[in-house]
Formats: structure tokens, sequence, C-alpha cells
């Protein structure tokens, strides 16, 4: 795949990422540097052994895990912007990452922008936590970003453009029939539960008499702003037969007539 | 590069997130549960999720206490940050011939003697508990007030949330389409996925259990049968315990967010894996429960729904090794009560897996039970 479209496979990437029980100890980096070719700053750049040595200048990098700290100090070395830095232990929902970046304008801290996949595409927004830009870094700055911990293998990018997320209304009740706030449909999303039927099993939303009428529509999107997806790709999932509301009373009434008949 | 896994679990219901959990907190590093929905898509999330202890068989009552009592610390033992909503209001068992009322008194003698404190009640005692019971044609009743219901979905994410957290891996909307086996050994799933190679796989499928098993060339003697199921809107907070029947057969509940939900067998239900709802389920069990609960007859349907109910030849789980596939195990077969066995699933599935002793006498579960014809009779299943 990464031969004819220089898109890394979902196994390309499972190749070179730390594994969970690394993941979960710390920042650390991942490098997607996946041809042999003549270089080597990102061992040269690092003071705390954090690559192995080169024996080769083609050699490819390999991160020793237990030296790396995630500084990210080789991140604006690397001229082929391969390196980025993960902290899964940033929060609970969300993972700090560390991404190269030489696009102008450059992102400011606190501002909310989109989150790009490998082939540029907007999967989620991301907050800027802190843009280093200094001029030793020649001209790549590096960027950090809180992420929702779901998107940590998509995310290779961003694009300083704002997204519309209304922190102020989470408490605005999402579904009257179930009592289920904006927040909590965030939360959920959040943790990435990205299908109306999930989301709607976790917290009840939906479930009430109008069988997800009025809730639907708001909680498609919302999920569509948080994951960018497009409304049309998103469904109100398991549809369960409403039973036009009769009272148990009257079906029971209704059956006997039947077979009296 | 393939991935692989020391453990694949096929399934994520109740039955493979608890393993998953078990397994992983006794130190199993790469544990891969794979689930075609998401999670609690199948059975589970589609159950009743009552939880009983009030059993006929020895075997029956020490598999369901072991697990409720887990489920009464489940929140803290799995570090959840959301509740499983245990809610212990009973199960009231009303017998309505003279033969269920004679065996319900054998029950109570071997559930007390497991520790279980249920008691024979007279119908004046029941009413006490339900006020409104309709009495008519009944004889007697049995109560255990530590018997209840849990909300599934928090239940099964309570398990695969500290699974992940002690480092399995959880994939959702992946399929598992083919398993390999070379000589006689398992080798590796295949998925729509990708594949991954493994020489342990657990086969926690519920319903699609026997498909699963054919994918290994192993023939398992299960079928699974359509059950159905409906739900009320929620009304003021009436009913405190289960109430069921096995000779009315009926079983209904309020939930903690006042819903009520029902449901009864029928012999003539498909045997396929058809999850469709029928008028004539909805007739039959509004005729059953206004009887038996007058004051229902002013509840609203809300939902009906249907799920599949995974039977073996003697309507009890099928636990262990699959003898003729080295590395192959399974964990199915539950018929109408594998929500509750849930955790003891988990820790016996664990105990197999790694060839640990077993905590629970679960022998006699083993599929070879099965061939051998020495099948395990409960008298209390719905
Ligand atoms: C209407 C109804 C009421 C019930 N009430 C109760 C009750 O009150 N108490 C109780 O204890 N039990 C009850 N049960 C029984 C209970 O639901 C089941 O025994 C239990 O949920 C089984 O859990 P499981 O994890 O083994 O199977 P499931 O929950 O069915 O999980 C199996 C999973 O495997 C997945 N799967 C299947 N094929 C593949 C594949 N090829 N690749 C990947 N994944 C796959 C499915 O999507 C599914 O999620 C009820 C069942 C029904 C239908
Ligand atoms: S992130 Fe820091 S510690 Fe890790 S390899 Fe790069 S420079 Fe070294
Ligand atoms: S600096 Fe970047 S491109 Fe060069 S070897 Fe290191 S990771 Fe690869
Ligand atoms: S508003 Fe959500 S179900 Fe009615």
């Amino acid at each position: 795949m990464l031969e004819n479209t220089g898109i890394p496979t979902p196994e390309d990437i499972d190749s070179v990422f730390p594994s969970e029980e690394r993941l979960n100890r710390g920042a650390i980096i991942v490098v997607e540097c996946y041809k042999k070719i003549p270089c080597n700053p990102c061992y040269t750049a690092c003071h705390r052994g954090g690559i192995r040595p080169f024996e080769d200048i083609n050699d490819r990098p390999v991160v020793v895990e237990d030296n790396c700290n995630g500084c990210g100090l080789c991140i604006g070395k690397c001229p082929g912007l391969a390196i980025m830095a993960v902290d899964m232990t940033y929060s609970d929902t969300e993972a700090l990452v560390k991404l190269p970046y030489e696009f102008l304008p450059m992102p400011e801290p606190g501002m909310i922008i989109k989150g790009l996949d490998r082939e540029g595409n907007f999967i989620t927004p991301v907050k800027v936590i802190k843009v280093l830009n200094t001029k030793a870094m020649d001209r790549t700055a590096v960027v950090s970003v809180a992420v929702g911990k779901p998107f940590v293998r998509q995310i290779r990018n961003i694009k300083v453009e704002p997204v519309e997320v209304r922190q102020a209304d989470d408490d605005v009740i999402v579904c009257r029939c179930s009592d289920v706030s904006l927040g909590m449909i965030r939360g959920l999303i959040r943790k990435g539960y990205t299908t109306f039927d999930e989301i709607k099993r976790l917290s009840r939303v939906g479930m009430g008499p109008c069988q997800s009428k009025n809730c639907g529509p708001m909680v498609l999107k919302e999920i569509s702003i948080m994951t960018g997806k497009s409304m049309e790709a998103l469904t109100l999932g398991t549809y369960r037969q409403p039973v036009k509301s009769l009272k148990l009373g009257e079906i029971a009434d209704e059956a006997v007539r039947g077979h009296s008949k | 590069m393939m991935k692989t896994a020391d453990v694949v679990i096929i399934g994520g219901g109740i039955s493979g997130c608890a393993t998953a959990y078990f397994l992983a907190k006794k130190g199993v590093k790469n544990v891969l549960l794979i689930e075609k929905g998401y999670l609690a898509s199948g059975s589970t999330g589609r159950c009743g999720a009552g939880i009983r202890q009030q059993w006929g068989t020895e075997l029956n009552c020490m598999i369901s206490k072991h697990s409720c009592d887990f489920f009464e610390t489940a929140n803290e033992e799995l570090e959840y940050d959301g509740d499983i909503e245990f809610k212990q209001g009973g199960y009231l068992l009303v017998t309505s011939t003279d033969k269920e009322h004679e065996q319900f008194i054998k029950n109570i003698e071997v559930q007390n003697r497991m520790g279980i404190h249920s008691k024979l009640l007279t119908l004046e005692e029941a009413k006490e508990i339900v006020p409104f019971l309709n009495t008519d044609g009944l004889i007697s009743a049995a109560f255990h007030q530590k018997d209840g219901h849990l909300n599934p979905f928090h239940t099964t994410q309570a398990f695969a949330d500290a699974a992940k957290r002690l480092g399995a891996t959880i994939m959702t909307h992946t399929e598992v389409t083919g398993i390999d086996v070379e000589n006689g050994k398992i080798r590796g799933v295949r998925t729509n996925k990708g594949d991954v190679a493994t020489a342990v796989v657990l086969n926690a499928a519920g319903g699609y259990s026997q498909k699963i098993a054919q994918m290994a060339g192993v023939d398992l003697p299960v079928y699974s049968e359509r059950h159905q199921i409906l739900v009320t809107e929620p009304i003021e907070e009436i009913l405190g315990p289960m109430v069921m029947s096995f000779s009315l057969n009926i079983y209904c509940q309020q939930v903690p967010h006042g819903g009520i939900i029902m449901g009864r067998g029928d012999e003539n239900e498909p045997r396929d894996l058809r999850t469709t709802s029928s008028w004539q389920f909805l007739e039959e069990m509004a005729l059953c429960a206004t009887k038996l609960l007058p004051p229902l007859r002013n509840a609203k349907v809300l939902r009906q729904w249907a799920g599949l109910y995974n039977m073996s030849p003697d309507r009890q789980p099928i636990y262990g090794p699959v003898e003729e596939v080295e590395g192959f195990y399974v964990a199915a077969g539950f018929s109408g009560h594998g929500f509750m066995f849930g955790p003891s699933t988990g820790l016996i599935m664990s105990e197999y897996i790694l060839g640990e002793k077993l905590t629970l006498p679960v022998e006699t579960l083993t599929l070879s039970r099965i061939k051998q014809n020495k099948l395990v009779f409960e008298p209390s299943v719905v």
C-alpha cells in the first residue's frame, strides 16, 4: 500500500506504534520512517539514547522505549516530518500529541482547530496546548494538541481552521424523554462511541416515548461535529418497532375479542 | 505485519468481556477481543438482565451466587466510572400447579443448603410484597431478596473498560470470518480487517456460537431460538421485585428508570437467527401480564424487541475446551441465563485457558458431556 500511495496502512502504523503497555506509561515518540534512506538527524538530536545508535546511515530509526521520554526534541529535526510524540497519560479521555508543523498561520494555545488524518481528512477537533517555534528549530514548529484517545492512531496533522464547539451548552437537555444532556453525549463521543446505537445504550438517549424523533438528529449532529463524519454517513441505528403507545389493557382486550370471534 | 495475540476472544457480550477481564487481570498480556458489532449488541444488550439465585441444582446455585456476589461490588472491583445499576429488589416466583409447588419446596432446600436465603411464602405473604398480585389460580410463592436486575450495557462496558485498562485490546465492528486450524491445532483467526495469529481462541459468540464452531470444523450441539421482550413507558414505582412464573410463562420487572420489562417463551419460536418481533407475542404477553398484575393494564407499551437464546440439549452452558481442536474453547449454550452467569463464566473460562484449578465445580458442563449423554438437567429454567 505504502509503495503505491505513500499512505501507510493500519498494519504499517501498528508496526511502528509502541505497545499499549508502553503507551500507558507516558510520553513516547512514534517514528513513521518506513524506508531506508541516508538520514540520521533524529538519532543525533537525542541526548538520552531514545533512538538506537545507527550502524549505517541508511538504517531505519528504532526507538529505545525505555530511554525515550517523548520530549519532542527530535520532532522538529526530522526533514521528513516523520516523528510525533504521544502521551496517553495526559487525561482520562485525551492524549497529548506533539506534531511537526511547517505551514502558516501558526496556531495559538487555546485554539480549537481541526485534527487531520494521514490522508488530510478532518477527523476530530483538537485543542492547541503549546506551540514551540524557535529559530533553532529550523522553521519546523512542534505543536502540542489534546486529542480524544480513540483518534491517536489516526491523527497526523492539523489545520488551523476553527471548529464549531460550544462548550457552554453542555447542560442543555438533548433528550427530554430520558433526561440526557448534551454534556453526557459529548463525554461518550470523546470516549470513542461514535454511533447512535452505542450512545443510546449507554445514556438512554432516544429510548423514550418519542423513540428518538426529537433527540436523534441532535445527537447525530454532535457526532458529526466532533468526528468529522458527514451527517449522511450516520444513521439512527436499530429502530425498534414503536407500538403506537397502546396500553397493555387495550392489547389484552383486543386479544380476547379476536379469539372469541 | 500480521497481528498476533495470546488469546483471541470472539464475541463482545457479557461472556467475552468478562473473560477478557479475568485473563488480563491474571497477567495475560496480549488478549484480543473481537466483536462484529458494538459491545453488548448481541443477546446481552437485548436481555432482561435479571439476576436470580433460586435454582434447583447445587451447581447452578453456586454459579449464580458466585456471580451475584461479584455484581454486588462490581463497580468498585472493576473501577467503573459509570454505574452498573444493580437493583436488588428480589425475585418473587409464583407457582400455579401442585407439581411446581412440590418442586419449589425441594429447590428451596437446595438453595438454603448453598447459603441462599430464599423462602417459601403463602399467597398472603406474597401479597405483602406485591399487594396487587392477582392470586387466582396460584398456589404459593418463593422469594429471595438478593436477586435483582442490572443494566446490561453498563455491566458489559465495565468489564470491557477494566480489561482494556489491564492491557487487553478490544476491536469492535470487526467480524471473524474464519478460523485456521492446522494439524488439529488453532493457528489463527481471519477477520474482515485482517488476520491474527494465535494459538488460543474462545468462542463466546452467543447465538452465533454454532457458526463460529463450524469455522474450526467443529459441530457444536446448540441451536438459537428467538425470545421476545417488551418494555412499557416509565410509570410510578409500583413493583419492587421481579415477578416470575415458570408454569404461567412470564417474567416481569420494573427497572430503575420506571419502565416495566416483561417477556415469555414460546415453543413455536423460529429456530434460526431471526430477531424480528411479532404481534402475537404482544397479545399473549399483555393477556398474561395484566391477569397476574392487573394495574399493568394502564401501562403503555413503548418498545418490543427480540434476542437469541442459545440452547444446548440440557439448556445448561457449555464451558471448557473443545477436545478435537487444541487451543479451541467454548462458552455458549446459555439458554436464558447467560447474563447472570457472566462473572462466573469469565472466571471459569480464564481458569480453563490458563490451565488453573477450577474455583467452581463445573467439570460436568464440558462439551464432552453431551456426546457421552451425561446431561445436567435443571428443573427451574425459562
Ligand atoms: C429476550 C431475552 C431475555 C433474556 N433475559 C435474561 C435474563 O433476564 N437473565 C439472564 O441471565 N439472561 C437472560 N437472557 C440470556 C442472555 O441474554 C444470554 O445468555 C447472554 O447475554 C449471553 O451472553 P454472551 O456474551 O454469551 O452472548 P452475546 O451477548 O450474544 O454475545 C455474542 C457476541 O458475539 C458477536 N459475534 C457473533 N458472531 C461474530 C463474528 N463472526 N465475529 C465477531 N463477533 C461475533 C455478536 O455480535 C455478539 O455481540 C435473555 C435473552 C433474551 C434473548
Ligand atoms: S522524543 Fe526526546 S527522548 Fe525521545 S527520541 Fe526524541 S529527543 Fe530522544
Ligand atoms: S530524521 Fe526522520 S527521515 Fe531521517 S532517519 Fe530520522 S525519522 Fe527518518
Ligand atoms: S427526546 Fe429522546 S426519546 Fe424522546
